[in-house]
């Protein structure tokens, strides 16, 4: 890339930061004049609004890392090689900790109410940007292995971060499409990375076209919104002009809106892309796209369908309930099938996202705080088995599933971080993700959600299965079955660089999610701060016990 | 009808009459080089439509970026892969030339009672005409800030990841280890699954107690 292009930004950033600073917002808006809501009554509500800017420092921190990773790209692959990381390490811890800082804060408003950094959205940031950094970790090795750009791979992953962050927390639908299109157009590119390989390419294709098809259909969906309100796409503007919108062309709305929800969070039938697109991209991005760019579609959907759509609670939960019904059974009983470890794990992604989608149905605290808890606990048991998976197909080149027969023998770390990882993902006791599932299922059941709950227990039981044949394929194997890779396996050694992170990273993983199960109190309260901190959560949860006494 | 309603009433049948048929013809000609032309005769229609609304701002916004970039664009990709190539006729092609009819006429009519059995009752604030490229400057720079200043991160980024997917390689080779690359998956490409001759998970199931 040439110098002037990763140059203009970096140009344009202290004016855009200065800007932020000292905006004169109000001066501003009396120029603006004729903004629609400028009527004297409303006037000191709108100067009240500011710019806050420390909202989003967090992100700013994940831009000022990619722009230094461009920077230090320019000074050639050894140097990126050297320095990439670090600066990533860096932007990401950086922006965890701000985002710590930003708990329990006193909620304001930002950028004029395109913003809004309640516990919610910071809940979700945290998840998102975690799930980059682990990623990120086991990442390297495999980016230089395949002898693609490290630099640039960062930078974009980077993006998509920015925009799954932004997306967290936006209120406004314009935000809202701007960072579900930097999410997804840096999610293509991702995909298609390993450009000499057909398979990424075609992932890459096949990615954007079902991607922008249902970026259009989203527009479709905000542009009715924005014409029920009459010119305002604030998403306050547009919750308070359905409650008043007749309903056909308010259902359309919904349609439309769900219909990319579902795409983003890969729900059945919304599918088709997951598993060809887990299959041909570069596995880390994998593991970015299964924990990330799901969280941030959940947020999106919170956002949205709970903070909008309260009229229409029934249509949507119903729409829900069916979706949420058909990943658990589809996503569980296609995974059976598989013999590539990575479109079991895609397959049992859009089985866990079913799971997921118990909390959103349900609407109460319990449901929403462990939709919350069930996203943190997925983090890290999805990304450790990706860990592994990634692992495994560095030192032997294979991701089949009968490729890893007989591998405890050979490498006990691989054999107990997977086995511990899937048996987490399907919910045996006493792994983090047991403890996830089951105050799901709680929530679930005492919201009355008796079916969503029956047809959840049985397809975990269906997926602990196939988590369990991939267990006893590494375990139970003599050594003279072991396949003919594990019988070539080469010496583990941890020396070349880029490996002490992927190791890191793995243990990590592995220990949270073996130890974060017993230890799991202070998750809890955190997933029920992250609700309870959330005005529009706490607005939904009143209303929906309001209609359930009545 | 004043004489300029009713100039302003015709020039809006004459451009959706152009929209319409335009469309039509994108959809319908076998020709793709036609395809594309018509499909810049419908975004010039359109623009023509914005500047009937008094959303001059727009209209030249889709001059420039429909008919000027995007189109250009199709129509080099047309030259560019111009290659003869007899296609195989795909079986069912009627059926589902239905199907998909019947499925857009579908929609057509969903969004026809949609639009018509809405009160539209605001008609939002009145059209400022000239005044339009400083309202959505002004916009840009107060409530849209965080939108505009994230368009310029998704425009970095895109650029950089298309000049990414495209260039030629300068190097080939592992940076850290030295060994040669093929920028391809780590996951080698399989064969295809009933021609695997170790297809060890079928048994391990059966033999499960």
């Amino acid at each position: 890339m040439t110098l002037q292009a990763a140059l203009e930004p970096v140009l344009a950033l202290p004016a855009f930061l200065a800007l932020a600073h000292s905006f004169p917002t109000s001066s501003l808006l009396a120029a603006a004049g004729a903004s629609p809501a400028a009527s004297p009554e409303a006037l000191p509500a709108i100067t009240a609004l500011q710019i806050n800017a420390g909202a989003i420092a967090p992100e700013a921190a994940v831009l000022v890392a990619m722009l230094a990773c461009l920077l230090v790209d320019l000074a050639g692959e050894k140097a990126a090689s050297r320095w990439v990381p670090p600066i990533c390490y860096a932007g990401l811890g950086a922006s965890l900790v701000l985002l710590a800082l930003q708990w329990n804060a006193p909620l304001q408003p930002a950028f004029l109410g395109s913003f809004l950094p309640d516990n919610l959205s910071i809940a979700f940031r945290g998840v998102v940007a975690s799930s980059t950094l682990l990623s990120l970790l086991i990442s390297w090795r495999y980016v230089e292995r395949s002898g693609t750009p490290v630099g640039e791979y960062a930078a974009i992953l980077l993006a998509a971060t920015l925009g799954a962050m932004v997306l967290c927390g936006s209120t406004d639908l314009v935000t809202i499409f701007v960072s579900l299109e930097t999410l997804s157009v840096a999610s293509y590119l991702l995909a298609g990375y390993m450009k000499r390989d057909a398979r990424s390419s075609e992932a890459s294709l096949k990615y954007l076209l079902v991607g922008s098809a249902a970026a259009a259909v989203f527009l479709y969906g905000a542009s009715l919104l924005y014409g029920l309100t009459g010119g305002s796409t604030s998403l306050d503007a547009v919750a308070l002009a359905l409650q008043t919108a007749t309903t056909p062309v308010a259902a359309l709305a919904l349609v439309f809106v769900l219909a990319t929800v579902a795409f983003k969070i890969a729900a059945v039938p919304f599918h088709q892309w997951t598993p060809d697109v887990y299959e041909g991209s570069p596995t880390p991005v994998v593991a970015f796209l299964s924990v990330g760019s799901k969280a941030a579609g959940f947020a999106l959907a919170l956002r949205i369908l709970v903070g909008c759509f309260e009229g229409f609670q029934e249509q949507w939960k119903l729409l829900f309930t069916v979706l949420a019904i058909l990943s658990m059974v589809l996503g569980n009983i296609v995974a059976l099938a598989q013999t590539s470890m990575k479109r079991m794990l895609a397959y049992s992604s859009i089985g866990q996202a079913g799971f997921v989608m118990i909390g959103l149905v349900c609407g109460t605290k319990d449901g929403f705080a462990a939709m919350v808890l069930y996203m943190a606990a997925y983090l890290f048991m999805n990304l450790g088995a990706f860990a592994c998976i990634i692992l495994f197909s560095l030192r032997t080149g294979s991701d089949r599933i009968s490729d890893y027969a007989g591998l405890y023998q050979k490498d006990p770390l691989i054999t107990l971080g997977l086995s511990l990882c899937l048996l987490s993902l399907g919910g045996i006791p006493p792994m983090l993700g047991f403890f996830a599932k089951i105050y799901l299922f709680f929530a679930g059941w005492a919201d009355h959600q008796y079916l969503l709950v029956v047809v959840g227990l049985v397809t975990s039981v269906v997926s602990i299965y196939y988590y369990i044949s991939v267990i006893k394929m590494m375990v139970v194997k003599e050594p003279q079955e072991a396949s003919d890779v594990v019988k070539a396996y080469p010496p583990i050694t941890w020396a070349v660089e880029g490996m002490q992170p992927l190791r890191a990273a793995l243990i990590t993983c592995v220990v949270i999610t073996a130890v974060g199960g017993i230890l799991s109190n202070p998750v809890f309260s955190w997933a029920s701060t992250a609700v309870t901190g959330t005005p529009m959560l706490q607005r939904a949860i009143t209303l929906a016990s309001a209609t359930s006494l009545s | 009808m004043s004489i300029a309603d009713s100039t302003q009433f015709l020039c809006f049948l004459a451009l959706s009459a152009a929209v319409l048929l335009g469309a039509l013809g994108v959809v319908l000609l076998p020709n793709i080089v036609y395809s594309a032309f018509l499909l810049g005769g419908v975004f010039l229609a359109v623009a023509g439509l914005y500047l009937l609304l008094n959303a001059s701002f727009v209209a030249a916004a889709q001059m420039m970026i429909y008919v000027g970039a995007v189109n250009v664009l199709i129509l080099f990709a047309i030259m560019l892969v111009n290659k003869k190539e007899t296609l195989a006729a795909i079986p069912g092609l009627g059926v589902r030339r239905i199907l998909s009819g019947a499925v857009c006429a579908g929609l057509l009519g969903l969004l026809l009672r949609v639009d018509f059995t809405t009160p539209w009752a605001l008609p939002g604030p009145v059209s400022i005409g000239e005044g339009a490229t400083i309202r959505i400057g002004e916009h840009l720079f107060s409530d849209y800030l965080l939108p505009f200043e994230l368009a310029s991160v998704l425009l970095l980024m895109a650029m950089i990841g298309a000049i990414v997917l495209a260039r030629r390689d300068v190097f080939s080779s592992d940076v850290i280890t030295g060994e040669g690359v093929d920028q391809g998956l780590i996951e080698k490409a399989r064969t295809p699954l009933l021609l695997e001759k170790n297809l060890q998970i079928q048994p391990v199931l059966e033999k499960t107690p």
